[in-house]
């Protein structure tokens, strides 16, 4: 029976390697087939060299480094104030920040286009609502990251400690909190990069240079590029999980006995 | 003047009042205990002092300053944390100069006083160490010297030792004695246990319910508690019911025998009711007869601690343990015996 339990696990769990990889397999191999007859990385120099892959592929990292950097000051601060101060709201916090799951990107860019395309705020042109949306978006990624982070530490002790040795607010963040969240602080932010870097309809509807788009635009007029292209995404994607995994295990030592 | 003072503080959270009208005066290099069990006010006494709590009424003044509203981080007042509380991200040493960075103290200054204070925890070898690479008790000294860096006026400690098993309790509560009287730094230490309070202090606070029940010396609380709750709660306590006979002569009735306590009587009459509390080891065999303070009885049971031998024995209606050092040439009663107890005039105390 327990052989028998152990066989069924071993299928479903090549079943679900053969599901995810078999695509990414024939993606890759399709992505070799640009020049007929030989295998080779063609399309891969093809899109390197253009120059639309560099702009879009260039804005698309300004504004998933922008998004990080906002959602890390706006989220970082909130989530710990939140869990110290008010830990009754946190319920009511993280609904809100579930809201991205609910509400579809296409009605959301529309509301944004309607509400900032007049006065007061005319800003729909701005990449300041760009990368307000794109925070927005990732917000549940970047706050529940943080959040996870904070409850690992003994947020409200640490505070006390650092009062009682004469730091302040920003020094208790900046020396205490953030350094001991660090790695949920990462995970957050690559989340968000990935999020970023593959979003289409938002950088599309308010007519920004992006990754996505051009993917989106390559594939109406050409076969392997976006094949190549659907590749890179996934190795950059890839890349961030890595990264996460090798900062993240620095860490965990550290945090494990603190207290 | 006191160097702490503590007048009239309360606290009240929402409907619960936390603390009711706290009043205390400690001396410079004082060590004071507040002792009680969850609930009754300790630690969020300690925390007003701390900064983290705001005194509803009242007002908490040290060194002649009054910090009632001042923020915690201005407050020169060191606090050690039950849970250790070290910093993560920091070494032991990053842990200990924290506060001295804070301040602005010169790299060697900070480096100087990092050493002395390892020194003094006996950890010179561990300032490289994460907290994480530490025991239990190492995490406490390491947070204690923390505490002591800044060099501050009052350090608070909150139960230190409750996380710690009961060897390293022992030794980690002696070792903080010697530091704060090498020091000769003013502190409060919460505690619910008795032993430690009793151990440690200079003076003890008993606290039940938000109030102070009784304020006094170790020797004072156990010996001669004002109440009934800090006859019951420091130590272990005989306490049973009985009748005031005779008021003059400090005469009283327990289950039809006749007790004499040596306190007056002079504000009950006769017939009244009252609590009368004896200490085991006050309690001893006689052969004596009938005269007060002698009182019959039967052994119940008798159980070895080692160093004392407890016996129960009954006295009427009232169950009594009778506390006697371990010797092994002691001859012990047998359950069911009848025998006769007794103990000085001293040794009955009556409490509210």
């Amino acid at each position: 029976m327990k052989g028998r339990g152990k066989i069924w696990a071993w299928f479903f769990i090549i079943l679900g390697i053969l599901y995810f990889f078999l695509p990414l397999i024939a993606t890759f191999l399709f992505s070799l087939r640009a020049k007929l007859g030989v295998l080779s990385f063609q399309a891969y120099a093809n899109v390197f060299n253009d120059p639309k892959f560099i702009r879009s592929f260039t804005a698309s990292l300004l504004w998933a480094t922008l998004t990080i950097l906002v959602g890390i000051m706006l989220f970082v601060p909130t989530a710990y104030w939140v869990r110290l101060k008010v830990p009754k709201a946190r319920t009511a916090v993280e609904f809100i920040t579930l809201i991205p799951f609910v509400v579809p990107a296409i009605v959301y860019v529309f509301g944004l286009v309607r509400t900032y395309s007049q006065p007061p705020l005319l800003i729909v042109d701005s990449p300041v609502l760009l990368i307000a949306a794109y925070t927005i978006l990732s917000m549940p990624y970047m706050y529940r990251a943080v959040d996870i982070g904070l409850r690992s530490i003994d947020v409200r002790t640490l505070t006390e400690a650092a009062q009682s040795l004469g730091a302040g607010w920003g020094t208790i963040l900046f020396r205490v909190i953030i350094p001991n969240i660090r790695v949920s602080i990462l995970n957050g932010a690559f989340l968000s990069f990935a999020i970023v870097m593959g979003e289409y309809i938002l950088a599309q509807y308010l007519v920004k240079p992006a990754f996505a788009p051009y993917m989106a635009g390559l594939m109406q007029n050409k076969a392997y590029e976006p094949a190549a292209l659907a590749v890179i995404s996934f190795a950059l994607t890839w890349a961030c999980m890595g990264i996460i995994q090798v900062v993240g295990r620095g860490q965990q030592g550290q945090i494990a006995g603190g207290h | 003047m006191a160097f702490l003072e503590i007048n009239d503080v309360s606290k009240i959270f929402g409907q619960a009042v936390a603390v009711n009208n706290f009043n205390l005066q400690v001396d410079k290099g004082e060590l004071v205990s507040f002792l009680g069990p969850s609930g009754c006010g300790k630690t969020t006494t300690l925390r007003m002092v701390a900064g983290f709590e705001v005194p509803t009424t009242g007002r908490i003044v040290i060194n002649g300053e009054d910090i009632t509203y001042k923020p915690p981080n201005q407050r020169d007042v060191g606090m050690v944390f039950q849970a250790y509380a070290l910093f993560p991200n920091m070494n032991v040493a990053g842990n200990i100069g924290f506060g001295l960075k804070i301040a602005k103290k010169p790299r060697k200054e900070i480096d100087q006083r990092v050493k002395e204070l390892l020194t003094i925890i006996h950890m010179d070898e561990y300032g490289d160490r994460y907290p994480y690479q530490l025991s239990g008790g190492q995490q406490q000294r390491v947070a204690l010297a923390r505490a002591l860096a800044l060099s501050p006026q009052v350090l608070l400690l909150d139960e230190p030792l409750s996380a710690l098993d009961a060897k390293i309790r022992v030794s980690l509560r002696a070792e903080i004695r010697s530091i704060q009287r090498q020091l000769g730094i003013t502190a409060i230490y919460v505690t619910h246990d008795q032993e430690e309070a009793l151990s440690l202090s200079d003076r003890v606070v008993v606290m039940n319910g938000g109030n102070m029940e009784q304020v006094g010396s170790p020797f004072e609380i156990y010996n001669f508690p004002k109440t009934e709750f800090v006859a019951q709660f420091v130590g272990l306590l005989n306490s049973t019911k009985a009748e005031v006979v005779d008021p003059a002569s400090n005469r009283l009735k327990l289950d039809g025998q006749q007790v004499q306590t040596a306190e007056s009587l002079g504000e009950y009459h006769a017939g009244d009711q009252v609590v009368v509390a004896i200490r085991p080891e006050r309690l001893s065999f006689t052969t004596e007869g009938v005269k007060p303070n002698v009182l019959d009885c039967t052994i119940e049971n008798i159980t070895f601690l080692g160093a004392i031998v407890r016996i129960t024995v009954k006295v009427g209606q009232y169950n009594l343990f009778m506390d006697t050092f371990n010797n092994p040439f002691l001859e012990l009663p047998k359950i069911g015996d009848r025998a006769q107890i007794t103990c000085s005039r001293e040794a009955v105390l009556v409490v509210k």
